[in-house]
């Protein structure tokens, strides 16, 4: 399997009290437990199960995502910019591996 | 038809014994509750058996989706609900149910009043053609849920 690889599409400026909306998207498979290989062995589960995003160390939104979510989970929010800051995305894999993104945003 | 229903119960056996595996105790009734909740179309009745609580449906919540969709394995979603998002009045959280899906729960969005709006957009799969459910959890408690109907041509989740 390719190495998974999240991305993120945010302003990085924005008025105080604006919404800015927020495209997160990791490139993952999402292998659903559900399916089997050719010799009728379970393919075991292995998908993205939590995103959160954390602003200036506050948890702001977050997803917990079962096998029915599609492949290369795509989430798109909205945030309400309060304070300029490091805005944080954490993608948690089954069997506990993290993925992780930053970005600073100016609040003017 | 044959090939079909073998399909089906290979999933269902993979099903309890990844419950069994996570030896999660609310994951497993909610595994072992799909059986009777797919036989029924009735959205309340369902929200009810997977939350214990009594949803209402309101026209607060607004569950976007495509009526008909050439396959189930990317379908496209969004949310929204109406709500001034401030302390005294938020959406705590969301959860997004597809009862003929092997697996029912698809996903469960958490907003935070003043720093989220209680807005997402998504892509799911589908094993077939079903009403997908949206419950919105108000701070105060109250399950506030809303349905609609999505035609899929192919199996998303084989």
């Amino acid at each position: 399997m390719l190495t998974p690889t999240p991305r993120v599409q945010v302003p990085s400026v924005a008025a105080k009290d604006e919404i800015f909306q927020v495209k997160a998207l990791i490139s993952h498979q999402m292998e659903t437990g559900l399916r089997h290989d050719p010799q009728g062995e379970v393919i075991p589960r292995k998908i993205i199960n939590k995103f959160a995003c954390r602003y200036n160390d506050i948890v702001v939104f977050g997803v917990d995502l079962h096998e029915a979510m599609a492949a290369n989970p795509y989430i798109e929010f909205y945030l309400r910019a309060t304070e300029s800051g490091r805005l944080e995305f954490i993608w948690e894999e089954d069997g506990g591996q993290t993925y992780a993104l930053t970005h600073q945003l100016t609040v003017g | 038809m044959a090939a079909e229903t073998k399909t089906a119960s290979i999933t269902r056996r993979a099903v309890l014994t990844a419950a069994a595996a996570a030896g999660a105790g609310f994951a497993g009734g909610v595994f072992t509750s799909s059986a009777d909740a797919s036989d029924s179309d009735d959205g309340v009745a369902i929200v009810r058996q997977l939350t214990r609580k009594t949803p209402v449906e309101s026209d607060r919540v607004h569950l976007v989706m495509p009526s008909k969709f050439p396959n189930g394995y990317t379908v496209p979603l969004s949310l929204e609900i109406d709500s001034p998002m401030t302390e005294a009045d938020h959406v705590r959280q969301v959860r997004v149910f597809a009862p003929r899906n092997p697996l029912i729960e698809v996903a469960r969005f958490h907003f935070v009043p003043q720093r989220s709006e209680s807005r997402v957009s998504t892509r799911i799969r589908l094993a077939e053609p079903q009403y997908v459910l949206a419950v919105a959890e108000m701070n105060d408690g109250a399950l506030l849920m809303t349905k609609t109907w999505v035609e899929v041509a192919t199996n998303g989740c084989a």
